[in-house]
């Protein structure tokens, strides 16, 4: 919605003839007397041009009845978010009344948040459950810069966020220091580098299209965070061309599918290796691609090497090789890397030392195939595409979306001969992962009374309490050295939702309690297993839990240190052979140890610990677990072994 | 955490744990004549064994020192047969336990393993540095192991192959020299793991069998 020049000149003589309902005063005559565009509305919304009362234009008018952002809650509903989540900032007060007032804070429900890096963080992990993003207000300038290390881990792990700045655009209508302080010329260049679109759309038409436009190209793989900016001016002043605006449909793009010629040459190879291995980190957006990697695998009885991304392959199945990945990946002749973030650390490896020896982790001829949605769409400056692998064969392609076509094509080509070949192939990959999986059960065996409790007793005794439950854990496995994928039995898509994507700590927290939020209403149970020092980034979030009653059961993973930082301090001390006794400086959250009980306690979430003896375990798990299953959080703070 | 780089302590066979060694088929006794030292050496050479570990086991910047052998020879079939680390699987196929058998000997005919080693050790202070020195950032508080590092407590190896490992380390794990660790604090730290209680088998934790 521009203004007039006339009106521009004065904000408040603008505001004394034109708004309080008197919107049409300021619109042309023909669009006044236009009939009201069938637009979505929310219950018992006014009209849309009110007629203005008899009050004569010196009379001070002092009420809008119909900002502009009550069309943008229009706009939003059209895209179905369930929530909104965002730390209150007055860049987007319009827009932030409009939806709970106007919008009745239904579709979306506003969820308050204490930080904004946890607003974007609870939208990237309920985007890995929901397979849609919620929506996000962020408030101009500070706002952004808090949620800017949440955006980079959600551009990183390919997730979509649908993100709005607030902002005091036209420089004439900043008035106090704050507002020019939470004001930017181009507010959106700050993330640039890492969300995959922004606009800052300077009408309310523009708005509506760069809305629906915004949530196709999020949604659009490889999926990223989009952002639109939300000027006070279109957000506070009144509608004046209602009968112009329109919301145009959200028509989803369909996934890109892997070329056919280059898809059948893939299939031709996957069918003749005697060795192939298929290693898959993002592959499965929504239980098709669960179901169709178990079926591209059983069918060439090929092993699984899984980096957990996302849950691509249950853990259970004869086929996954994870635990044995690198003899699987040594033994190769041919590797199919699909949604494969890292394929050159996948096919090398580095001995750390002062001088870095590369080595390859394949066999001579080894052949290398890629699909990947990632080759579609890339960035400069943020380097997350890691170092550049010369494989045989690339698609640009979305993996899960290419599954069918790939299998069709494999089918087509197996013989009878092939068939019994992979028969017997399949029989000694089941024997190896059975070895596997009991090494890792022996393993889990040392220290198992050890106090601190180790990762593995602490994974043990969580999994024999939720094994019976419609469960869904949501925190990254690779800091309690991934006995959960090793120990319990993942087998549905929802069973886990993978890492950070950027590995910026301070994801953990937030992102577990938007899962949450996202499984609440199919009555899962949700399952956090939560580091102590990503916690400490924003506590505030278990407010957030206990404020909506987002029911989820979080168990520390307290080793009281930035451990991963402790080990490479570590590292260094030895590498500069100046005694490593004061590694430990910087590192370590002791002294006072940090009570993460009394913690959630005080934010209204039920919580118990310390707990040191592993035998303390289960019941106090099993009384959290009630609380739960109530609709509640709850917290089990327990002091582990570093990993 | 920003570089999450695993710090993949890799003391290499190492992780061929005693659970393993006791699942494994009793191999014979290595047979030290000169035929199979012979034979030995050829199969090193011929399956690939040398293209790592050096020509004599000495070990390379790719892989550790293995002569003289680290592991009872139950211990390094096992492991050779499905390794945890980045060893690709030595398969039947490739050579047979007869044939390791050789290699055990040859390797053992190249370094001969010191004999009746003697611990002059202190468990007690081994705790203390065990804990000071951090080596259980790595390894877990009692060297139970973890993804950063594998299981060291108790140690499946010797004392000499801890000290020379520690020097001057194949994988990814920091070197500690003299001037940070004395050889007589890495005897007592040794003599510590050495004092622990193996694992129990997983079969006897009811949890771990769910």
């Amino acid at each position: 919605m521009r203004k007039s020049k006339k009106d521009s000149v004065n904000r408040r003589d603008f505001l004394r003839a034109a708004a309080a309902g008197t919107a049409a005063l300021v619109v042309h005559p023909a669009a006044a007397s236009a009939a009201p565009p069938e637009l979505p509305r929310a219950a018992g919304a006014p009209p849309l041009l009110k007629a203005p009362p008899d009050s004569p234009a010196s009379v001070e008018v002092m009420t809008v009845d119909r900002p502009g952002s009550d069309f943008m809650v229009d706009v939003l509903k059209t895209l179905n978010f369930e929530y909104l989540c965002a730390n209150p900032g007055n860049t987007f007060r319009s827009l932030h009344e409009s939806l709970i007032n106007y919008g009745g804070n239904k579709a979306p429900e506003f969820i308050t948040c204490c930080h904004e890096e946890s607003s974007v963080a609870m939208g990237h992990g309920y985007a890995k459950i929901e397979g849609k993003p919620l929506l996000v207000c962020v408030h101009g300038t500070v706002g952004l810069q808090h949620a800017s290390m949440a955006i980079y881990d959600a551009f990183c792990d390919r997730v979509p966020v649908y993100i709005i700045l607030g902002n005091f655009g036209d420089t004439a209508e900043r008035f106090g220091q704050v507002d020019w302080t939470h004001s930017a010329q181009d507010p959106a260049a700050m993330i640039r580098d890492y969300v995959k679109w922004d606009d800052r759309p300077v009408s309310l038409q523009g708005f509506s299209e760069s809305a629906v436009r915004a949530y196709k190209i999020a949604m659009t793989a490889p999926m990223m965070p989009v952002a639109l900016v939300a000027d006070h001016e279109l957000q506070e002043y009144a509608v004046t061309d209602s009968a112009n605006l329109t919301i145009p449909k959200l028509t989803i793009t369909s996934p890109p599918v892997g070329d056919s010629g280059a898809v059948a040459e893939v299939a031709r190879l996957l069918v003749a290796a005697e060795n192939p291995v298929l290693v898959t980190d993002r592959v499965a957006r929504t239980p098709a691609g669960l179901a169709g990697l178990i079926e591209l695998a059983e069918t060439l009885q090929a092993p699984v090497v899984d980096r957990n991304g996302r849950m691509n392959f249950p853990t259970r199945h004869p086929l996954n090789h994870t635990e044995r990945g690198g003899a699987a990946i040594a033994n190769a002749d041919l590797i199919a890397g699909l949604e494969l973030t890292d394929y050159w650390s996948t096919v090398n490896s580095v001995r750390g030392q002062v001088n870095p020896v590369i080595q390859s982790a394949t066999k001579p001829g080894t052949k290398l195939v890629s699909i990947t949605a990632n080759d579609l769409y890339m960035k400069s400056n943020y380097q997350d595409f890691q170092r550049y692998a010369p494989v045989d064969i690339a698609i640009a392609a979305d993996a899960e979306a290419t599954l069918p076509s790939l299998i069709e094509a494999v089918k087509r080509q197996i013989t009878d001969d092939r068939k019994h070949t992979f028969a017997d192939r399949g029989t000694k990959h089941t024997s190896a992962h059975q070895q596997a999986m009991q090494a890792g059960r022996e393993a889990a065996a040392t220290g198992w009374d050890a106090s601190p409790i180790s990762t593995a007793r602490m994974s043990s005794e969580i999994w024999a309490q939720i094994k019976n439950e419609d469960w869904s854990l949501v925190s990254n496995c690779q800091f309690v050295s991934r006995w959960p994928l090793r120990l319990w039995d993942f087998n549905k898509h929802y069973h886990y939702i993978g890492g950070e994507g950027g590995y910026g700590v301070g994801y953990g927290a937030p992102a577990s309690v938007g899962a949450a939020l996202a499984n609440r209403k199919h009555g899962r149970l949700t399952v956090s297993i939560q580091n102590d020092g990503d916690l400490m980034y924003a506590p505030g979030v278990l407010w957030t839990a206990a404020h909506h009653r987002i029911p989820m059961l979080i168990v520390m993973h307290n080793n009281r240190a930035y451990h991963q930082e402790l080990m490479q301090v570590q590292i260094m001390a030895d590498r500069h052979n100046r005694g490593i006794t004061n590694a430990s400086i910087g590192s370590v959250l002791v002294d006072p140890p940090i009570d993460f009980s009394k913690l959630a306690q005080g934010m209204g979430v039920h919580a118990e610990g310390p707990i040191s003896n592993p035998n303390d375990l289960a019941p106090a798990i099993r009384r959290a677990m009630a609380v739960v299953k109530g609709g509640d959080p709850a917290l089990v703070d327990v002091l582990t072994q570093p990993r | 955490m920003r570089n999450l780089t695993v710090v993949a302590i890799f003391l290499a066979l190492v992780v061929a744990c005693p659970r393993v060694q006791a699942q494994t088929p009793a191999a014979k006794s290595p047979d030290a004549s000169a035929s199979s030292i012979a034979n030995g050496k050829r199969v090193f050479a011929g399956a690939g064994c040398s293209a790592c570990h050096g020509a004599q086991g000495q070990g390379s910047t790719l892989a550790p020192q293995i002569a003289p052998p680290p592991l009872e020879i139950s211990a390094m079939i096992a492991y050779v047969r499905q390794p945890t680390g980045k060893m690709p699987p030595v398969p039947v196929a490739t050579a047979s336990e007869r044939q390791l058998a050789d290699v055990y000997a040859f390797l053992q005919s190249v370094a001969p393993a010191p004999t009746g080693e003697a611990l002059k050790g202190n468990a007690d202070n081994g705790k203390k540095l065990f804990a000071a020195y951090g080596c259980y950032e790595c390894h877990g508080r009692q060297g139970a192991g973890a993804s950063t590092g594998p299981r060291i407590g108790p140690p499946a190896i010797t004392l000499a192959a801890v000290l020379r490992y520690v020097r001057a380390p194949s994988g990814q794990m920091p070197p500690y020299t003299a001037k940070v660790v004395s050889d007589q604090d890495l005897t007592d730290i040794y003599t510590y793991l050495k004092s622990l209680p193996p694992p129990p088998a997983a079969s006897s934790i009811p949890l771990l069998n769910q």
